[in-house]
């Protein structure tokens, strides 16, 4: 730094623009294009549907027609989708002279959930859990059953309370108009990254790789030299293709339909079988003592997972489904290097997309002696986590799956088990409590 | 300007450490501008839009555009064949059960796998799902049943490793172990509950699938099985020998097959074949073949599949 210091002040001044001219050259200028939606490419080059670039550029054209773009989103009618709110989450992040706040999703949620809702924020390669991907429409802490989507109330909550053991914080400090206007927007991206995957999935059974007759002006086939009908690729334009358009609507209905039908779904549970607040302490214990004969039963299995003193040590070998399917596709990548016949056009991109998948984790149970309640710490929501099982993962449900269908476990014991595992975190440490095997030989 | 600059502070060791601050510095600019997360992949030509919006705001399109395969025969017929490997069949490894060894191995041995099942007297490829992907009509035979779809589990291992079901019935799912199981369904039906030990729970599929889906447990991963609900009963899955059969399809038009295997190295699992035969029933690369059958006409149909087929 001496050698700094010894230049004159002039030249220390020139080279120092000098250098940071360099500098701003290279860091880049992001700020001059507008940022974009990018396609589910681990879906667009998969096994399961290797779509051709052209194909890959109609499925975008379509979806940027029906969802517009991050600095303009579009709410297709189909879609029932409030175009007001949305318009309040997308943008570049600004606040006007009024002091209303303007692209709240960019100013809030972009740097670890992605632009497109993706989970692959910049930060996202370094958090632990990643952030979610909204594409699938599986979300986690919900009040619904465990196939079905969350509810408004359900993402309101999750944005106020935060994920706590997560990266996720609390956005309790925003007006609930705002709070709103990203719940609707997060809804916006999951239904966009639904009908993203049936787009792919369409695309490629019904078009890919098949061809038709190319027909002239009058409706004829047109034939070649060899009078042999000329074929073309088929191109997947609803807007010229009243038949393509139909199929689309009705995935979109289907997807629309799953959101709508939330409210519907939500687990309720029986007033009587509530446990009352005023219970004795020895209820509450004998209520505990039944919880953990569950905890290590045949019927809830939770010692499997959770492990025989729910530290989480338990079977740690599965994934959830977001790291699932890249492990799959990693694998079907790494099985189909060797095909011929690929389009060159996926082909080349393939090494890339794998490179940039994040590492696959394994989905390891929770541990409940710590009183980190992700979902939320209120009896319900540890009642609702038991009951549904956190879909996408590996927990499952002990409740039914829908409306009249056959649970494993009655509520009363649900709610047993809710006392067990509310007690855990203090048992003392001093004086900790052996595991508790029913079935000897069948703890391991 | 710059080689004033180097030979002005060429000649001290504090001038050398700022020049190679400085030049530390660069590089991290400069590293710090490579991509993380590449932008892969062709955005949306928003030209496109305006023309899209416009056709999709104006609702339904023309009646009868979106009409079923044009039906253009009667009676029925059937499809029959055998698929057999080609090669020395495959020895299948032991599963990784890492969980309950005394319900879950026998004498300390796991089960074996059932990826790629061959008979060793036919040479038959067990548990190949053959199905019809649109009919334009439903013999009485193939339409949706009612009775509920036996799915146990003994051994930490699904009894039924393929089964095809139609829409509106129920699976039965047991757990024939004395240790508890949890299934978990993928796909559109999506199902994941703990099935206690000796007991029975329900659960009916309400979407049909295009491909089959797997089954999974989560206490024990390495259990696998597949299941395919559909519309209509055109479906069959060949049996030990390689042998299937699929009764009163509707003659006269062209129906398009789908075949598919656990291990089939196309899209999904889908068995793309190019041998002869696959070649004359114009077999395609996501494993479909197409054929129009005469009234009461049973078409045989003998296929040979090699290792390459099954990811070999």
């Amino acid at each position: 730094m001496n050698g700094l210091m010894a230049m004159n002040h002039e030249s220390l001044r020139k080279n120092l623009t000098l250098w940071m001219a360099a500098a701003a050259l290279f860091v880049g200028c992001d700020s001059a294009d507008p940022p974009k939606f990018r396609l589910n490419m681990t879906q667009m080059v998969s096994t399961e549907t290797p779509l051709t670039p052209a194909s890959q550029q109609e499925i975008a054209n379509v979806l940027g027609a029906l969802f517009g773009t991050p600095d303009d989103p579009y709410a297709v009618p189909q879609a029932g989708l409030d175009l007001s709110r949305l318009r309040m989450a997308a943008g570049a992040a600004y606040s006007d002279v009024k002091g209303t706040n303007h692209g709240l999703y960019r100013r809030h949620c972009v740097h670890c959930h992605g632009i497109t809702g993706d989970g692959r924020g910049p930060t996202a390669r370094f958090l632990n859990p990643y952030p979610r991907d909204y594409r699938p429409g599986v979300y986690k802490f919900k009040s619904t059953y465990n196939a079905d989507r969350p509810t408004d109330d359900d993402l309101h909550r999750v944005l106020i309370n935060g994920v706590p053991g997560t990266a996720m914080p609390s956005f309790s400090l925003l007006p609930s108009s705002e709070v709103e206007a990203l719940v609707e927007y997060i809804k916006y991206l999951s239904i966009r990254g639904q009908l993203e995957t049936e787009l792919a999935r369409y695309v490629y059974d019904e078009f890919e790789g098949e061809t038709e007759p190319l027909l002239d002006e009058n409706g004829e086939e047109q034939l070649d030299d060899d009078g042999n009908t000329i074929e073309q690729r088929i191109s997947f334009d609803p807007a010229n293709d009243p038949e393509q358009m139909e199929y689309v609507l009705e995935l979109l209905a289907g997807i629309v339909e799953g959101w709508d039908l939330a409210t519907e779904r939500i687990v309720v549970p029986n007033e009587e079988q509530i446990p009352a607040d005023d219970r004795s302490a020895a209820e509450i214990a004998a209520s505990v003592a039944k919880g953990r004969e569950l905890f290590y039963g045949t019927r809830a299995n939770c010692v499997k997972c959770h492990g025989p003193t729910a530290l989480g040590d338990g079977q740690q070998d599965d994934q959830d489904n977001w790291n699932k399917a890249h492990k799959k596709f990693l694998e079907d990548m790494a099985g189909a290097e060797n095909q011929e016949d690929i389009n060159p056009g996926v082909a080349a991109t393939r090494p890339e997309v794998v490179a940039s998948i994040y590492p696959v984790r394994n989905a390891i149970p929770r541990n409940l002696r710590q009183g980190i309640y992700r979902g939320g710490n209120r009896r319900l929501d540890v009642f609702w986590r038991i009951y549904t099982g956190i879909a996408g993962t590996p927990m499952p449900a002990t409740g039914a799956a829908s409306p009249g269908a056959q649970g494993t476990l009655k509520e009363d014991e649900i709610w047993n088990i809710v006392d067990y595992v509310l007690s855990l975190p203090y048992e003392a440490p001093s004086l900790p409590q052996r595991a508790l095997p029913v079935n000897p030989e069948a703890v391991n | 300007m710059f080689r004033n600059y180097l030979k002005k502070s060429e000649s001290s060791d504090a001038s050398r450490l700022s020049k190679t601050c400085l030049l530390m510095l660069f590089a991290t600019l400069v590293s710090s501008g490579c991509q993380q997360n590449p932008d892969l992949g062709p955005v949306a030509n928003v030209a496109t839009f305006e023309q899209t919006r416009t056709a999709f705001k104006s609702g339904s399109p023309d009646e009868g555009a979106g009409s079923a395969a044009a039906a253009t025969g009667t009676g029925w017929a059937t499809i029959k064949g055998r698929i057999a490997f080609e090669g020395a069949p495959p020895v299948m490894a032991p599963y990784n059960a890492n969980k309950d060894q005394a319900t879950c191995t026998i004498d300390g041995k796991a089960p074996l796998q059932e990826t790629l099942l061959v008979d060793e007297a036919s040479k038959g490829v067990a548990n190949i799902v053959v199905f019809a992907r649109k009919v334009s009509r439903v013999h009485e035979s193939a339409q949706p049943k009612t009775e509920p779809v036996l799915f146990d589990q003994k051994e930490c291992v699904f009894l039924t490793h393929v089964f095809p079901m139609t829409i509106g019935q129920a699976i039965s799912i047991k757990n024939s172990d004395p240790v508890g199981h949890n299934t978990n369904i993928e796909g559109s039906n999506g199902f994941n509950q703990t099935i206690p030990a000796n007991e029975t729970v329900d659960f009916t599929p309400q979407k049909a699938e295009a491909i089959p889906k797997p089954i999974r447990c989560s206490i024990h991963p390495w259990m696998i099985a597949y299941y395919l609900p559909r519309k209509d009963g055109y479906v069959a899955v060949t049996a030990a020998d390689g042998s299937f059969e699929i009764p009163k399809v509707p003659a006269g038009e062209k129906i398009e097959f789908q075949v598919w295997h656990e291990s089939g190295t196309g899209p999904g699992g889908a068995l793309v074949l190019d041998t002869p035969e696959a070649k004359e029933l114009k077999w395609t690369k996501k494993g479909r073949f197409a054929v129009t059958l005469a009234e009461d006409e049973v078409r045989e149909i003998q296929l040979t599949a090699p290792a390459s087929a099954f990811g070999g």
